[in-house]
């Protein structure tokens, strides 16, 4: 496997696994009001593929947010105990919308490194041609 | 006498695709927690370091005798860009490293065409 064929793998793990994050932050907002809901996360770590002799990034476990859920005081739900009050989600939208703007641009990073390996690719095929 | 200089083109190239894939990993890590950016040594210090009279691994057994090649990767990044998680990726300056190897990436090439078009232009016959 030549250099630039690791180098969109690289790429490419990087995409999938900012493809990962973005889909869980999207989850994330659409459950913003769903009552108990607690917000997933996941971790990125570096993984030595020795096969093909990268340094490819995955996405570890789906972990869920373990800060406090948000007591919401609303009588008249049907969830609402005998304080009148329920759990709601532990989602905090700046926060995800934060999150997900910065894996868009790690995604279009990865995305502009991939292109430009494919382009070093086809312009050195490009001598063949000639 | 071309043949050389179609050598150090064709190295030239190499560096470029070699210090691409460094530069893809540190992008792709840009989010890792304690992900340190490396880079290459850039290829004009490699060629100076390069021994006039190297042995050289021309099968996938050979063993590498010293530093063969020097595309070795090393940490490197920006002063001041490590954040708190100890990631020291950053993806302007790595955006920047890209353009100077597609610069570099262009210039191998241009000289190895440009080289066989010399060549050719000499055994043609007119």
């Amino acid at each position: 496997m030549s250099d630039l064929e690791r180098t969109m793998a690289a790429s490419a793990s990087g995409m999938a696994a900012q493809a990962a994050r973005i889909r869980l932050t999207t989850e994330n907002i659409a459950n913003a009001d769903t009552p108990g809901y607690r917000r997933k996360t996941v971790s990125f770590e570096a993984v030595l593929d020795d096969t093909r002799d990268t340094r490819a990034v995955a996405t570890g476990p789906v972990r869920l947010d373990r800060s406090e859920l948000v007591r919401i005081y609303d009588p008249g739900n049907p969830l609402a105990g005998a304080d009148g009050s329920y759990l709601g989600s532990n989602v905090d939208l700046v926060v995800e919308i934060a999150d997900a703007r910065e894996a868009n641009r790690s995604y279009e990073a990865n995305l502009k490194m991939f292109d430009q390996a494919r382009q070093m690719a086809s312009s050195l095929l490009g001598l063949l041609r000639r | 006498m071309n043949l050389s200089l179609l050598n150090l083109a064709s190295a030239l190239a190499a560096h470029a695709s070699a210090r691409q894939q460094v530069i893809a990993e540190n992008v792709a890590h840009a989010d890792t927690p304690g992900y340190r950016a490396r880079d290459v040594a850039d290829f004009a210090s490699i060629l100076e370091s390069a021994p006039a009279f190297a042995a050289r691994t021309t099968r996938p057994g050979h063993v590498a005798f010293g530093a063969e090649g020097g595309l070795e990767p090393h940490e490197a990044a920006a002063f001041g860009t490590e954040t708190p998680n100890g990631n020291s990726v950053s993806l302007e300056d790595q955006m920047l490293r890209a353009a100077a190897v597609r610069q570099e990436h262009d210039m191998a090439l241009g000289v190895y065409s440009k080289t066989l078009d010399i060549l050719r232009t000499t055994v043609a016959r007119r």
